[in-house]
């Protein structure tokens, strides 16, 4: 009693100082229209992802650093501990959500007409949010400084070209320098972390201030009944889808976000550029529009849709809200929505599945066994001259990998005994799995495959592909088991015209033991 | 209770819960990067054959250290001392007053400190001058081989 006492007295106080009450009714106590109800929680689900956003993104710039030098492995710096990789995780995923909740609430204001008379200003803001968010999530996606960073930027500022009159200008501008290098960078992370959010921030508010100013527009037909206060019927709603949206991004980005792709190599000209997925649509539009009319898939189309978008609450006149009366306006956003949603699965099927992808390459596998058989692991260790090759933090370059590799001497001066030499197909190997080791862990992979890897690593990825990595020159053995079985392929490998006259594939059964001949082509006979 | 007041107990809980739940995560990461150091490793700072009896030798080590996610290369020198059969260790050039690089000197067999004069024994104790206690003593130790000397960086 006595508590309950001096807590009111303290609430008197700090109302008497501060009036907090009174931002508190103007906050919470909103009067909305009897039938108020679920359709109406995705603002709020809005407005909490976006505060995660900003959370997590604030956060995230304690330990980021935005140069080419530094960005990727400041990236895997944070990822390497639990919590970096849940804030990352959630920073990640946040985007896909933001994006998939803004259309469901842009779908909701079309059905329910709520942009009409006298709320043309807040869609109009709302499209600039939906504007930012797109931005966002461009600027975003370069700032990892990977591969899949640096392509997917390519290609954003090459459709930055198609500006009419303006091309080159507007791609120099993102560009910040000739290329696309540390200044592009600096320039993208300030966009991203200054510019974007403060605009952001005016914009919410102002979209939240003109959604209160005209009330929310309630059901399409309204009902008769007292109004309610926001604070706690409608809130209540809004809260709990809230937690069902967090509580689901928060089990996706338990594990972090998916693994970074290789540093960014502007000299890898195979790399097959692939944007985040909501990008995928516009992405797929590119490729129909080839040579000059890429203008169109570029520029026209989706100016044409933004252009419907600022324009509808003045095409959509009348004052009918109910979406059955309105065929026209529903009718052209649902073609709409299923061009976006076709685009959008055909660019999924079609762009290739990276090598990257996240399933250890063969090559990588072998590369591990001859690290062990290399003796890497006499400095490489715990306790020894430099840190284990798991917990290497700082990333190199291929160049300076392989010439690690080749001769640690020459890079790492003192040690008294150089390891083992390789030759360019295992240093090749080597470096594949060290690069790998960088982005992910080493799974748990059976040891027969581990012996096989090293054996193809050594001798046949020169020629033979397995599932995309190596050489062209013979068959892809992907799935070679489906056609040969275990004996013939260990006589194919050991003498190749004891099987086919003609084979041009050299003989490697005075180059591989028994039991590498049994290894790897058991390995093989199981590849189906 | 009524219906009112368990929907804001529902809002108040839930909103708390997330709001906890965020900051613990948030939290965790902005204090505790575990791996931004790295622990002190053996690094090679010379031969036994360079070095002389009781003569105070220095090396100039260049170390990568990891800071986070910068490896940084600090150059960082150190003397070897050497007493003729198998005990060796090492002591840091810097000066413990303000952190000037000592040197040897020959003709009086101390260290010298260049700012403010401060002077060592061999052994690294303070002779005279502002320096409030011995040089820094550094781990060292000969390779299991015996030739080649190694200090703890
Ligand atoms: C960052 C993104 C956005 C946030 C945080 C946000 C937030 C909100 C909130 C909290 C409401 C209250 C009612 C409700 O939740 O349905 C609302 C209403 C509204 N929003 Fe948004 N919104 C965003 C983006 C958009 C976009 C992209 C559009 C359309 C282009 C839009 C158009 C509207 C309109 C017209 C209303 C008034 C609806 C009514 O009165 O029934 N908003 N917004
Ligand atoms: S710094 Fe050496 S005596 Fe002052």
């Amino acid at each position: 009693m006595k508590f309950r006492r001096s807590a009111s007295g303290l609430g008197e106080w700090l109302q008497s100082r501060t009036g907090f009450r009174g931002a508190r009714h103007a906050l919470l106590d909103e009067q909305l229209p009897p039938g108020t109800g679920w359709f109406f929680t995705l603002g709020s689900v809005l407005l909490a992802l976006l505060g995660v956003q900003l959370l997590t993104g604030a956060f995230l710039t304690l330990y980021y650093a935005p140069t080419p030098d530094h960005a990727y492995d400041s990236i895997r710096f944070i990822v390497s501990t639990a919590p970096g990789r849940i804030v990352h995780g959630l920073h990640h995923y946040g985007s896909s959500f933001i994006v998939v909740a803004i259309v469901l609430h842009m779908l909701r204001v079309v059905a329910f007409g709520s942009y009409k008379p006298p709320r043309e200003a807040t869609w109009l803001s709302g499209l600039a949010l939906f504007g930012l968010v797109l931005a966002f999530s461009l600027t975003g996606y370069l700032l990892p400084w990977d591969q899949r960073a640096y392509w997917a930027t390519v290609v954003t500022i090459n459709v930055a070209k198609l500006t009419p009159l303006a091309g080159e200008l507007a791609a120099g501008v993102l560009r910040g320098g000739d290329s696309i290098g540390a200044l592009t960078l600096t320039r993208w992370y300030a966009v991203h972390v200054i510019f974007l959010p403060a605009l952001l921030i005016l914009l919410v508010v102002l979209h939240v201030v003109l959604m209160r100013r005209h009330g929310i527009s309630g059901p399409v037909r309204s009902r008769p009944g007292p109004m309610t206060p926001f604070y706690p019927w409608q809130a209540a709603r809004d809260t709990a889808v809230v937690a069902v949206v967090l509580a689901t991004m928060a089990a996706f980005a338990w594990n972090g976000a998916p693994p970074l792709e290789g540093r960014a190599d502007p000299t890898d000209a195979t790399y097959v550029p692939r944007p985040e997925w909501y990008f995928l649509g516009l992405f797929q539009l590119l490729k129909y529009f080839p040579g000059k009319w890429e203008v169109v898939g570029g520029m026209v189309v989706p100016g044409l849709a933004a252009a419907f978008l600022i324009l509808l609450p003045w095409l959509d006149r009348g004052p009918e809200r109910n979406p059955r009366k309105r065929p026209a306006v529903l009718l052209a956003v649902a073609i709409g929505m299923a061009g976006v949603v076709t685009l959008t699965t055909l660019g999924w099927r079609d762009s290739p599945r990276n090598r990257e992808a996240t399933a250890w390459t063969l090559r990588e596998i072998g590369g591990r066994t001859l690290v062990q058989q290399t003796g890497c692991a006499r400095c490489h260790s715990e306790e020894g001259l430099a840190d284990s090759l798991e917990a290497l933090t700082s990333s190199r370059g291929t160049e300076w990998l392989a010439g690690h590799v080749a001769d640690p001497e020459m890079i790492a001066p003192g040690l008294r005994e150089p390891p083992a030499r390789r030759d360019e197909r295992e240093v090749a190997a080597i470096v594949a799995y060290v690069h790998r080791l960088a982005r992910q862990p080493y799974p748990a992979i059976p040891r027969e495959t581990e012996v096989a890897g090293a054996i193809f690593a050594r001798f046949c990825v020169g020629c033979h592909t397995i599932d995309a990595d190596g050489g062209k020159d013979g068959p892809d053995l992907s799935a070679i088991g489906s056609k040969r079985d275990q004996d013939t392929l260990r006589r194919i490998i050991t003498h190749p015209t004891s099987v086919n006259p003609d084979a041009e594939m050299p003989a490697f059964g005075k180059r591989l033991t028994p039991a590498e001949l049994d290894a790897i082509s058991r390995y093989l006979a199981a590849r189906r | 209770m009524d219906r009112r007041r368990a929907l804001a107990l529902f809002v108040n809980t839930t909103v708390a819960f997330i709001g906890s739940a965020l900051s613990a995560v948030l939290g965790a990461f902005a204090l505790g990067p575990s791996r931004a150091w790295q622990s002190a490793r053996w690094v090679r700072a010379g031969a036994l054959t360079d070095l002389t009896p009781n003569v105070p030798v220095p090396r100039v080590l260049v170390i990568s250290r990891q800071d986070g996610w910068y490896r940084e290369r600090a150059r960082e020198t150190v003397f070897l001392v050497w007493d003729g059969d198998k005990s060796i260790h090492a002591l840091s050039a810097t000066c413990t007053h303000l952190g000037c690089q000592v040197r040897w000197d020959t003709d009086t067999t101390n260290f010298r400190c260049p700012c403010h004069g401060g002077v060592f024994d061999a052994q690294g104790h303070v002779v005279s001058g502002p320096p409030p206690r011995p040089l820094d003593r550094i781990e060292a130790r000969l390779d299991p081989s015996g030739a080649d000397v190694l200090v703890r960086l």
